[in-house]
């Protein structure tokens, strides 16, 4: 590295320092590198993007508005209440899916492909390997929710309109701060977006398969929707992962709420923890000589 | 994959039991009260009716001025009033000079009511109008008051707001079919309120009084009336006039003709 020796201990840790920095930077462009060759996450990411486009386009066409749903009576005529129809529906059956597509596979796939041995070898450790792969799944999560969100609200703006929009207390809200208010509903996604992810990162690294990885956090995600549905047991409804993403309601009231979204932020931060932590545990404490 | 699986039931059957304990902890009470949507339903009701006033061109309609008070009801008298379902009725009252209320004083809006605190609320189109309505500009549009979602606040002010309105007493009955012996009975129907409806029912046929029966009905309940003494050969129609001690009743005396 450096042509004289240099034996003073403060060196020592600086460059021991630089290398561990260099060690996690250096796994999380790998990562990154394997995502982008991914043909799966670059199908997603493009899907996050057309998708709205389709469903904003088919749905303003529609000559009855799909009332059944929150923001749906007015749908066909406003462009901020079709972005926040669409937000209701990608909350309930889409984000989860999104992220563990991803998150689900990170780690299943070094099983499915038997590298455990291969990465490992190379000089990164266990943790750091760890961490570069929840980062770079959380990154993609939150990629494909603003890539998401932005289309919805670009298209439905475009398509349907800017029309003051009829909030959830029928208070009239301006399109200036009815852009702003669609924005921040969209962004009270990302709490039970990461809990998600590292619900997903802990089905992958538990169950060595991506299959299972992917499909968990999804069955999972609409197992709660369903739960959280029936009357009777709505105590279990704040500890439910899919609570948080019906928070938003309270920013569109007046007088506006954020209770659910406090509530929401902290189940999702236990879920989170409490994933990351066991999936760390596990992955730690695997014997991975074996292959 | 079996330790996978044996840990995956595993870690259900700890989420079942925190759940379960919580439920039980709780009482699995629910965050959808009385008090939070007669408190909610007045302030969306104002903002809605508003909006329509706008729509039709009526002048002096805000907000404020129509001082709405909702009492609201979940299932009639046989359910308690908490909790979600598509069976909340509520009653709101407002002030509109151009609109005045009915002499039962409120009308009556039904809910769906979510467990996540938002719900559809439907009124009726005697008092608001139907689902489209056309505008001062010709246009025909959308009520905004005929149907209307809405969401409350789930951790919201839950103590009593004392509104109550009187249960609206209606005979149903539109044809009258007396039994062989000649008497005859009326259906009546005791509407959403607090206190159901009790008093009394008198039938007269011309000037033979066929008797006064009590009523004691619960709110959202039926029940049926039958009168002791026959009807006279020959009567054209039976009047039946309530006089209620709870409850509003039919405002003039009902006539039912009698089958030929």
């Amino acid at each position: 590295m450096s042509a004289t020796v240099d034996d003073r201990p403060e060196v020592h840790a600086a460059l021991a320092a630089t290398r561990g920095q260099a060690g996690l930077a250096a796994a999380l462009r790998w990562e990154t590198r394997k995502l982008r060759a991914q043909l799966r996450s670059r199908a997603l990411l493009l899907g996050a993007l057309l998708a709205p486009i389709a469903v904003v386009v088919v749905v303003s066409a529609q000559s009855r508005p799909p009332k059944d749903t929150l923001f749906g009576r007015f749908a066909t005529e406003n462009g901020f209440a079709m972005a926040l129809l669409v937000l209701g529906f990608a909350s309930q059956w889409l984000l989860p899916l999104v992220t563990a597509v991803v998150a689900g596979d990170i780690f299943a796939s070094e099983d499915q492909h038997g590298t455990w041995k291969t990465v490992l070898t190379r000089s990164v450790s266990r943790s750091r390997l760890f961490w570069a792969k929840v980062l770079v799944a959380l990154g993609f999560g939150l990629v494909a929710l603003v890539v998401l969100a932005a289309a919805t609200i670009a298209t439905s703006a475009l398509v349907v309109g800017r029309q003051p929009l009829t909030g959830l207390s029928g208070q009239v809200v301006e399109p200036h701060s009815a852009l702003l208010l669609v924005a921040a509903a969209w962004a009270t996604m990302v709490p039970p977006l990461v809990a998600f992810t590292c619900v997903a990162l802990l089905f992958s690294v538990w169950s060595r398969n991506a299959a299972v990885g992917i499909a968990g956090p999804v069955v999972l995600g609409m197992v709660m929707q369903l739960v959280g549905g029936l009357g009777g047991i709505e105590a279990v409804r704040p500890l439910l992962l899919t609570t948080p993403f019906e928070a938003w309601h309270g920013l569109l009231a007046s007088p506006r709420f954020t209770g659910p979204l406090l509530e929401g932020c902290t189940t999702s931060l236990v879920w989170s923890v409490v994933s990351l932590a066991t999936a760390f545990l596990v992955l730690r404490h695997r014997d991975i000589t074996g292959g | 994959m079996r330790r996978f699986i044996i840990s995956l039931i595993a870690a259900l059957a700890v989420v079942l039991a925190v759940g379960g304990a919580v439920m039980a902890g709780s009482g699995g009470s629910s965050r959808v009260t009385r008090a939070r949507l007669e408190r909610s339903l007045p302030t969306v009701f104002a903002h809605v009716y508003t909006s329509q006033a706008k729509l039709l061109g009526h002048q002096g309609v805000t907000p404020e001025s129509l001082h709405p008070t909702a009492m609201c009801d979940k299932g009639g008298a046989v359910e308690a009033d908490v909790g979600p379902g598509s069976n909340w009725n509520c009653l709101v009252s407002w002030s509109d000079p151009d609109n005045p209320m009915p002499p039962e004083g409120y009308g009556k809006i039904e809910l769906n009511v979510h467990s996540n605190g938002c719900y559809t609320a439907a009124a009726p189109s005697k008092l608001v109008g139907f689902l489209t309505l056309t505008d001062t500009a010709g246009r025909v549009v959308t009520n905004p008051v005929a149907e209307f979602d809405a969401c409350f606040d789930p951790h919201g002010d839950n103590t009593s707001t004392g509104v109550e309105f009187p249960s609206l007493l209606a005979i149903t009955t539109t044809a009258l079919r007396p039994d062989g012996q000649s008497h005859v009975s009326v259906q009546v129907t005791c509407g959403t309120g607090s206190g159901g409806c009790h008093g009394s029912v008198t039938a007269a046929a011309g000037s033979t009084t066929l008797g006064t029966v009590p009523i004691d009905v619960d709110e959202e309940q039926t029940g049926t009336l039958a009168f002791p003494t026959p009807v006279p050969d020959g009567t054209a129609e039976v009047v039946f006039t309530a006089t209620l001690t709870d409850g509003v009743g039919p405002a003039k005396p009902v006539t039912l003709p009698m089958p030929a």
